[in-house]
Parts: C-alpha cells; structure tokens; sequence
C-alpha cells in the first residue's frame, strides 16, 4: 500500500530528454513506478509516440522563464539533469558561447529553481573527463581526486567548472536538498550516439600506435539503471560510476570495429590543429587516447541495489553486436 | 684502435704495421665480433620448456587479461623473450640472494645506476627467471616514461608503473611486489667520478611499505655504472629540454659490463610504527637500510669480474 502510495507521488523532471540515455533512463523509471508523472524537456525534438501518457514531453529553450514557469506548475519532487552540452561538435554551430551558457548559467538556473520550488531530490549527469587524461595519474581515481581537466584543455572550463559548482552548491544546501553528482566512465550502447560510441564503432577513426591506455566503460542499461537507483536508493554525494574492469583501448577497438587508422598521436594532436575544419574529433579526446584515467567506484557500488550487468568487455560486445 | 668484442668483454688492439693491414684486421675483429653476439644472444635465449614454464606459473598468479595499469602477461612474456639474452648473455647477469625471497609482496628496493634505468630492466627480468616462483616485479616509474610514444606503453605491459603512492598501494593490496628506486634520477644520473655512491634515500618508499605492512628487499647491483664509463651530465641543458636527465657519453649503447645482482635480507616493517611517523623517526630506519646496500656494493664490487672499464668508488 505505502508502496502504491509512492508510486502516486511521484513527479519527475527530467532536462535533456531527446538524449539517449534519458529514453533509457524514462523506460526504467516506468518499470520501477509506474504512476510516476514524468516532464521531459528538451531544446531538440522528440518522437513521444511510444511513451504513456504519464509522460509528457515539452519542447522548449532552455531559458530561466520556461523553467520558471515549468517548475512552478508541476511541482517536482525529483530532478534528473542529463543537459550538458558536450564537445562533440555535432553541431559546429554551437559556439563557445552558447556551451558555456547552457552548461553553467543553464545548471545554475536550474539548481536554484530546484532550491525555491521545494524539489527533494536533485541528480545531476556530470562526467569522469573532469578530472582529465593526464600522464601522472595514479590509478584509480577517487572523487575527491583535483579536477585537473581545465588546466589542459580549455574547452572543458564548462564541464569543469558545472561539475565545482554543482558541488559547492550541493555542501551549501544539504539540508534544503538532496544532490546526487555522477561521474560515469565512458557510458557506451547501441542506442547513444555519444562521441566515445562514434569513436569505437568507426572503421576510420585514429587508433594510437604509440599509446594504449586502459579504459572503462559502462553500459547504456547499467548507467540508466545507476540513474534510476539515484531517485531513492543512492545517498547525496558524489559518485564515480565505472565498471571495475578495464581494457586496452586497442582491444576494445578491435573488439567494436574492424579496425582503425594506426596513427601516431603523439603527431595527430599538432596535425588535428591544421585539419580540424574537416575533421570534427575534439582535441581534449585525443589526450584520452593517450593517457589513462581510471576511476574508483567503490562508494557507489556500496550502495547499489544489484550490481552492473555488464563488464567493459561485454558492454563493448554488445556495441559490436548491435553494429553486425 | 681498440674495439670491443662483446662475447668476452676483452678489449683488443691491432698492432698490426700498415694502415691495409690495420683496416683489414679491424674488419676480421669486427665480423667475429658480430657473429659471436649473434650466437651469444642466440645460446643465452630461454629453451621453449623454460619459457613455458615460466608463462605457466606467472599466468596461475597474475592471468591473461590486462590489469588497470595496462600490465599484460601475454605482452610481457614476449618482451621477455627479447630482454633475457641481453640479460643473460649481453650482460652475463648473475643473481645472488635468492633464498632471501619468500613466496610474499615485497618492496624492493635498489641503487639505481646505467644512466637509462637498464637496471630496473635487469631486475625485473632477473625475479621474473630466476625464482623458483617467478614473479612480475611493478617497478614504479619517472612520470617523464609516461608521455613517451612507445616506451610508455612498453614499459606498462611490461609491469612498470608510474611512480605514485596510490599505485603502489593498490599494487601491494593485490600482494604484488614493488621496485623502487629511493635514489629517483639523482641515482641514476651520475657523472664518472660519483660512480657506486649512495644518493640520498627518499622517504616515500618506508611509508608504503608502512602503509601496505610488507617488508622491504633490499638489492644491489654491480657492473650497471661501467655501461657507460665516462658521463657528462649536462643539467643545464636537461632543464631547459624539461629532461629528468641528460647524460653525455662517447659511446651510445652501453657496454657489456657484467652485472650481478645481489638480493639482502629482508628488512622487517617495525611494529606499531605508523605511517605517519615524522621524518627523524624514519630516517634511522632509512639509514639501516642505506647502509646495508653500501655494504652490499662494498663486497659486490671486491667479487665483481673484470671488465676493461671498472671502476672504483671513491
């Protein structure tokens, strides 16, 4: 009965819907409570063919008026944030600009409406790039490990800095909210369109010769499941979310692709500069392809429910499966 | 003229009357010469049934997949196959000490000496061969091996490790042994005249081992300073290059010194020490340890073999 009662209560927002993961993510939410009344929003467009009608799904900018009035109506009790703009130049039309403001003033305008609307629980979708790929990176990387990524590569000050000042914001009002900050590895699947995906399942694409980092990846399936079990089971903090096998980057290249391009990327990253009008990889990534940077999710496993159903390798099997 | 014959470590000279003479002398040394460390490096290689064993008893500890620093044993066993005739026959290595191993993690500890940290290879593949239960030695690394193309990656699938307490710690909770070099590069990069000599220990290693509760190995090794007899460390240059070291030698590959590596007595973690402990506390621990690898290279270097460009400590 108090679970049914639950259930009724529910009210979801969940920002950046049209993602991949978010769909994912939507479907597992239903499974778990049904009654929930899910708002998903989304600058892009979104085919809500398939979702009931507790689902509802609102195109709209990302302005502090559409939240406004958004969160004023419907009355939230629990907020997934999976917006960040990524770097994956999908679209070269979106400048610096526009990244840094929907990344940073677009979180925070969302963080603070969350505090004056009364919502319980907040869950944000950062990412483990923060902490960047350098060469002197111990193994294992633990939450409170420096966020080294802005220092090398500026154009991930954005992600940086949402992630800093989610966390500032989450000390700040512990006691009016509860804020969950994930950092997954590289979150892998037939039904993401991420840059790591495209990466791993082009025939094309650069694959060292003269570095092989370790990688972990993470299932679309596990990932949304980490999301859904942030709703009630996870406590606030922050929570790296990586399998905790690792893989060569070459083999998991060949594990997904029939291959790459051998290349020395000690010179793509000089050459990447002159070809970059026709080439769309972003420079930070090609450190990732030379450096480790492994994360430790053992706090998080802590307080999982059940454990991941995928390994790296399996996720990537899955990839390449899929791909066949 | 003299040249160097590398399978007797004999230097030669032709006192032959003319220059025809001289030249066509020089080319007979230089073929034998040739020929000899071709067989020399083909005699010194693993038997199929050493190497097999070897892989066998290492795959039962340590597995086939790659571990989270990248070490792979498949990787590492075909790099061994490369490295063991420049150990056994280039360097005619020798290993002493090995009833002081014991089927446990250590930290290992070493002088650190040859100017490219050929003595870590040496080490590594000397607990790899020659223990009755071989074992992958984690030699941590300079953060410098990290960013070279290639070398980096050679040296992780090999076992090494760069050099942080975080690995280290991670390492020993996996009961995996760890080479340090407490010296670091002020060791390695000596000029000539401080050849053999102690540089000083840094304290990182004793708080691991704290850390971990594993005892310390120390080792010593002879023969790695005459790889290269007569070096020039040009610090000014290093630095500006952001090079840990760059030393200046007249010959670029080193020399077929013979080397023997000899393993001390383990050095037992004192109880209810902490790893906290201040550093006047750690340092007498330090200096037993210093100590015990100054006298090893004492009675290493009486105990050495010939080689033309020995050298003496002061």
């Amino acid at each position: 009965m108090n679970a049914k009662k639950n259930q009724k209560t529910k009210s979801i927002l969940i920002i950046g819907m049209s993602g991949g993961l978010a769909k994912i993510t939507t479907k597992k939410i239903l499974d778990k409570f049904p009654h929930a009344e899910i708002c998903g929003v989304d600058s892009r467009n979104l085919d809500t063919t398939n979702y009931p009608e507790n689902v509802n799904f609102i195109q709209m900018k990302y302005t502090r008026g559409n939240f406004e009035k958004l969160f004023r109506e419907k009355k939230f009790d629990t907020v997934f944030h999976l917006a960040r703009m990524s770097h994956s130049s999908a679209n070269p039309m979106i400048t610096v600009s526009k990244r840094l403001d929907l990344n940073l003033m677009g979180t925070r305008r969302i963080l603070d409406l969350s505090l004056k609307f009364n919502v319980k629980r907040i869950i944000i979708l950062s990412t483990y790039h923060v902490y960047g790929a350098l060469p002197e990176n111990p193994v294992y990387l633990k939450e409170d490990s420096a966020l080294k990524a802005s220092i090398k590569y500026p154009e991930l000050r954005d992600v940086v800095e949402m992630d800093q000042m989610a966390t500032s914001w989450m000390w700040k009002n512990k006691e009016a909210i509860e804020t969950v900050i994930l950092r997954p590895c590289n979150v892998i699947g037939p039904r993401l369109n991420n840059t790591i995906t495209e990466y791993l399942t082009a025939n094309y694409a650069p694959i060292g010769i003269d570095f092989n980092p370790m990688f972990q990846f993470i299932h679309e399936e596990d990932m949304s499941n980490v999301l859904c079990q942030s709703i009630e089971s996870i406590s606030p903090g922050i929570y790296n979310v990586a399998h905790p096998e690792t893989i060569p980057l070459r083999e998991a290249k060949k594990i997904t692709s029939d291959g790459g391009i051998p290349t020395l990327l000690f010179a793509l990253e000089k050459i990447g500069k002159i070809i970059k009008q026709v080439w769309t990889f972003p420079d930070y990534l090609i450190h990732y392809l030379m450096y480790p940077c492994i994360i430790d999710s053992s706090p998080l496993f802590n307080q999982l429910s059940e454990d991941f159903q995928f390994t790296s390798r399996q996720a990537l099997e899955d990839l390449k499966s899929i791909e066949d | 003229m003299a040249i160097i014959s590398p399978c007797n470590n004999l230097v030669q000279i032709t006192q032959s009357g003319n220059i025809g003479e001289k030249v066509k002398t020089i080319e007979i040394i230089t073929m034998k010469s040739l020929k000899s460390l071709f067989s020399l490096f083909k005699d010194s290689s693993l038997t199929k049934e050493e190497y097999q064993s070897i892989h066998q008893k290492l795959q039962k500890q340590y597995g086939s997949e790659s571990d989270p620093w990248g070490f792979n044993l498949e990787k590492a066993m075909k790099s061994l196959k490369r490295t063991y005739p420049i150990y056994k026959g280039y360097f005619q290595a020798r290993l002493f000490g090995k009833e002081n191993v014991q089927d446990k993690p250590y930290i290992i500890i070493s002088n650190h000496t040859g100017q490219i940290a050929i003595d870590g290879m040496l080490i590594t593949t000397a607990f790899a061969t020659e223990l009755e239960k071989p074992r992958v030695v984690r030699a941590l690394v300079e953060r410098f091996f990290s960013t070279l193309p290639f070398v980096g990656t050679w040296v992780n699938e090999g076992g090494g490790v760069l050099g942080d307490r975080h690995n280290c710690q991670h390492l020993l909770k996996r009961n995996q042994s760890v080479l340090v070099f407490p010296e670091g590069v002020k060791g390695i990069a000596k000029s000539t005249p401080d050849y053999y000599q102690l540089q000083h220990f840094t304290r990182g290693f004793f708080r691991m081992a704290l850390t971990g509760q594993v005892d310390i190995l120390p080792v010593c090794v002879i023969g790695a300073e005459e790889f290269y007899p007569y070096v020039y460390q040009a610090k000014g240059i290093a630095k500006l290059l952001s090079l840990p070291a760059l030393p200046l030698s007249p010959n670029l590959i080193p020399l077929p010194s013979p080397v023997d590596i000899y393993i001390g007595k383990p050095y037992t973690i004192p109880k209810g020490l902490c790893a906290d402990a201040t550093d006047q506390v750690i340092d007498e621990h330090i200096k037993v340890l210093k100590d015990q690898i100054s006298d090893m290279i004492k009675s290493g270097l009486e105990k050495r073999r010939e080689f033309y460009f020995n050298k003496r400590p002061k």
